[in-house]
């Protein structure tokens, strides 16, 4: 506390002074702030906002816990069960006369001259009168499914695509979202001479829509 | 250091710092997160309160639950107790509060931690009587009387069927009933919402085996 | 005129010699109706502790009203504490140390009227919002968020109020006399500068316009944080930094090192709160980066101790003594809150200390401890100046003294005790809860026995004020003033 002659000290008028730390307390700062450092490095997740276990990851990017998304189709299985199952099966099959099936049907798949619009349209407003699936007659009412949301009509077109052989392209709900807008006058179900009469579209062909890949 | 704007440069820019790692950035990125999608229903996660509960919250705001009960499970890397001790099956996250108006995340465990006691009680005639008096279902609580919460009142005809099974000392006296106010009713809608057991993306529910 | 007054900078050529005695007149009024009305507030806080104490070892205490219950007086005792007393004291604390440091009255002539007229005013208008906020909890519209449960009204008015007051301590500091700003001065432009931005802040998100929920945890943690170590603490560090030297007539020895603690205390203040959410439902960064925070808020600790108490310590006399010894033992206390809090936030610490009485003594220490000491050390060395006269009674004031250490020392060694031992018990679950809270019961009741001490020391100082001034009236009515 007095060795004042080995250091040096300033004055600054108000007779406050420059005493030297000691070198050991300057030391230990210093090591502290590293570990502060080193700890904040290896135990933040990678400052990812999703990654919430101090233990996750480290900055090697060794794997872990990210975010992964809902697959929809999984949303989809749950919903159309839900709602089409009563009419359409399990099994996609329908019953035969009376509900068309889904699997390898032109409507679904969007084959031949029916777009993705077709399929959402109907979904959406319904169809009545006589059609044909698959080169069967059918002549029964689908009532239309407006309540659903972009996202739930999105999923479930997605899972029938998908399922039993189905092989599409998934509907987004942006997509959805535009047929849904671009219908909203439709006041009654749809007649299959109705349908087909609107131009097709496939959903990547939809304006201000992400090009494909 | 010995002019106002300097010195009042520097606090502001370190201060700043601490604003934006604290303030800025969960107002940004954690106060922005969204509900998502329920694989299992159509709904989605969090799920939503109803009325009821979202009047509870409410109440329990007013009565200062927050004094003694938390409403955290706190991440395994840090503690695995909470949910040793079956107060949860997997650690609480941001989103879990996406539907409360107030985040009762709390600082002090008095009692038990309440984030998943819609899951532990989910008997809404166990909370009114433990509401009206703790001491009776949960032997040396320290939790107070919330008799105010409820009402006593002489049996009009048949006796309601809201009215608490009391039995012992305070059980009401003979042709009076004791039944809760609306204010009991949606405090106990809200605990009995309260629940944080469904999985989200950031939050992995292990299946059973895992946890206790 | 008493030896012990904050003496005159060393007159430098070319500056005024400073008048005290007209700096103290002009600032005599608002700071003794601040220190007044905080000192009222501490005793029904103080009161308010002593009753939930109670209700922790006989929870009918007071039961049966519907305004009593235990979650109603929790959030009126802890805010009346912090807003009532701690904040006001450190408001009055910073005026008069502002005023005497700055060398300059505040305000001349009309000027000087106008402005007393005016922190006056803002002083009711603060009083009030404390009081129909504290009555607003008691009556059932407590917001519900720790800390800021005043209704929006309230807090609006405590902002309002304080704006009116803080500014001019700022002010004062633009117009000092000197060139040279001392340690104590830039901790006062700090802490009145951070009180507005982060009170406001918080009110805005959490209470009154509330964000989103997911987003309001880090929220509040960094409010809670930054209330204690970047509002009051400083206020408390700038009495430390500013009267220690002068008590004990010597001069700090190391300027850099306050520098250096200065900055790195207003650095890692607010994020010292989220010790409070490690482990939380937030992002893992934010728990580490309270970790890192909560154990690095020793190194400025450090460095403001080894200032304040390492320089060669002459006999402090006679009625130095007291304020001397607060100022001392408030330092003693930030030392030991630096260390417990550093412990605690250790990872593994905290998961089993985290929702226990560890934590509430952590609190204490702070609000108590290394706020409170320094503040009273303020109001022993301050009145006496500003009315011109001895005015404390002896007894009185050791007696306070001695009661509130004592409190102090017994409440935050018992609470961490208890919380020690419930943190360990909790982190075994086949414990079961209810047990653990019967075991926690006798460290309950002594707590008791400790917040009844609290509670007649806080009586102590508020009979000693009351004397002192009563006796400047009466002596003013002697005298026909």
């Amino acid at each position: 506390m007095n060795n004042d002659h080995h250091h040096q000290q300033q004055e600054n008028g108000t007779g406050e002074t420059n005493r030297p730390l000691s070198p050991w307390l300057v030391g230990a700062f210093m090591l502290a702030l590293c570990w502060g450092g080193l700890y904040l490095g290896f135990n933040s997740g990678g400052f990812r906002q999703d990654v919430y276990e101090s233990n996750a990851v480290n900055w090697a990017g060794g794997g872990v816990q990210s975010a992964a998304p809902v697959d929809p189709k999984v949303v989809g299985k749950r919903l159309y069960t839900q709602n089409c199952v009563v009419c359409h099966q399990p099994t996609g099959m329908g019953v035969a006369g009376q509900f068309p099936p889904l699997v390898g049907s032109e409507y679904v798949l969007a084959d031949g001259n029916m777009g993705d619009n077709h399929l959402v349209m109907l979904v959406l407003n319904g169809l009545q009168g006589h059609f044909m699936v698959k080169g069967q007659p059918y002549n029964n009412a689908m009532v239309p499914w407006k309540q659903l949301s972009d996202e739930q009509i999105a999923d479930i077109l997605t899972y029938i695509r998908s399922d039993w052989g189905n092989n599409a392209p998934a509907i987004t709900p942006d997509f959805v979202a535009y047929v849904r807008k671009e219908t909203a006058s439709a006041n009654d179900s749809y007649t299959q001479e109705q349908l087909m009469a609107m131009k097709p579209m496939k959903s990547t062909e939809m304006p201000g829509a992400p090009a494909k890949k | 250091m010995n002019r106002l704007p300097t010195l009042l440069s520097g606090i502001f820019l370190v201060f700043l710092t601490s604003w934006l790692g604290l303030v800025a950035y969960p107002a940004i990125q954690l106060g922005r997160l969204a509900p998502v999608a329920d694989a299992d229903n159509g709904g989605t996660l969090p799920p939503t309160y109803g009325g009821q509960a979202i009047a509870g919250q409410h109440v329990y705001a007013t009565e200062g639950c927050i004094s003694c009960h938390s409403q955290q499970v706190r991440q395994t890397s840090i503690t695995s107790s909470d949910i040793e001790r079956g107060w949860g099956v997997r650690p609480s996250v941001a989103r879990d509060y996406l539907r409360d108006s107030t985040a009762f995340l709390g600082s002090r465990r008095l009692g038990q931690d309440l984030s998943n006691i819609g899951v532990r009680r989910p008997d809404a005639k166990w909370h009114f009587i433990h509401l009206y008096h703790p001491a009776a279902v949960c032997e040396g609580s320290l939790m107070p009387c919330f008799s105010h919460l409820f009402l006593t009142r002489k049996i009009q005809g048949q006796r309601s069927d809201e009215a608490l099974e009391l039995t012992g000392e305070d059980a009401p006296k003979d042709g009076y009933e004791v039944i809760p106010t609306s204010d009991a009713k949606n405090l106990v809608a809200y605990l009995l919402a309260l629940r944080h057991d469904y999985p989200l993306p950031e939050a992995p529910v292990k299946k059973a085996g895992a946890a206790k | 005129m008493s030896h012990h007054t904050l003496p005159h900078h060393h007159a430098e050529s070319g500056h005024e010699p400073l008048d005290t005695k007209a700096i103290d007149a002009s600032v005599k009024l608002p700071v003794i109706i601040l220190f007044g009305n905080a000192i009222h507030w501490l005793v029904v806080a103080s009161l308010l502790s002593l009753v939930l104490s109670i209700k922790l070892v006989a929870p009918g205490f007071l039961g049966g009203v519907s305004f009593l219950t235990y979650g109603r007086l929790a959030p009126m005792a802890r805010d009346l504490m912090l807003y009532g007393w701690a904040s006001q004291a450190a408001l009055a604390a910073g005026i008069w140390l502002m005023a005497r440091l700055c060398g300059r009255p505040l305000g001349e002539g009309l000027g000087g009227v106008f402005l007393r007229t005016l922190i006056i005013s803002a002083t009711v208008l603060w009083n009030l919002a404390v009081l129909l906020g504290t009555l607003a909890i008691l009556a059932g519209y407590s917001s519900g968020v720790e800390w800021l449960e005043y209704p929006g009204w309230a807090s609006a008015m405590l902002l309002l109020s304080f704006l009116l007051i803080g500014i001019w301590a700022v002010l004062l500091f633009d117009r000092r006399t000197t060139g040279h700003a001392e340690v104590a001065q830039w901790y006062l432009v700090a802490a009145f500068c951070w009180f507005p931005w982060v009170y406001g802040t918080a009110n805005l998100l959490l209470v009154w316009k509330p964000i989103q929920a997911s987003a309001q945890g880090p929220i509040q943690s960094w409010f809670c944080g930054s209330l204690l170590a970047l509002w009051l603490l400083p206020v408390a560090l700038a009495a430390a930094y500013a009267l220690l030297p002068r008590l004990t007539q010597n001069h700090l020895n190391r300027r850099h090192l306050a520098t250096l603690g200065f900055w790195m205390l207003l650095f890692l203040g607010g994020w010292n709160g989220m010790d409070r959410l490690i482990g939380g439902p937030v992002p893992a960064w934010m728990t580490s980066a309270g970790v890192v925070a909560g154990v690095l808020f020793l190194i400025p600790v450090i460095m403001i101790v080894i200032n304040l108490l390492g320089m060669p310590r002459h006999g402090v006399h006679g009625a130095k003594i007291i304020p001397s010894n607060f100022l001392h033992m408030g330092i003693y206390a930030l030392i030991v809150v630096g260390v417990i809090g550093s412990i605690s936030s250790l990872p593994s610490v905290s998961g089993a200390l985290r929702f226990t009485a560890f934590t509430e003594a952590k609190t204490q220490l702070w609000i108590l401890g290394a706020i409170s000491l320094p503040l009273f050390g303020v109001l022993y060395e301050s009145l006496p100046q500003l009315l011109g006269r001895e005015c404390w009674n002896q007894t009185f004031s050791s007696r306070h003294y001695i009661l509130t250490l004592v409190g102090i020392g017994m409440l935050v060694v018992l609470m961490i005790l208890g919380g020690l031992f419930t943190g360990l018990a909790l982190s075994d679950p086949t414990i079961s809860f209810l047990n653990i809270t019967s075991y926690s019961y006798p460290f309950h009741l002594l707590e008791c026995v400790a917040q009844l001490l609290l509670c007649v020391a806080a009586l102590f100082l508020a009979m000693n004020v009351s004397v002192a001034l009563a006796g400047d009236y009466l002596l003013n009515k002697q005298t026909g003033k």
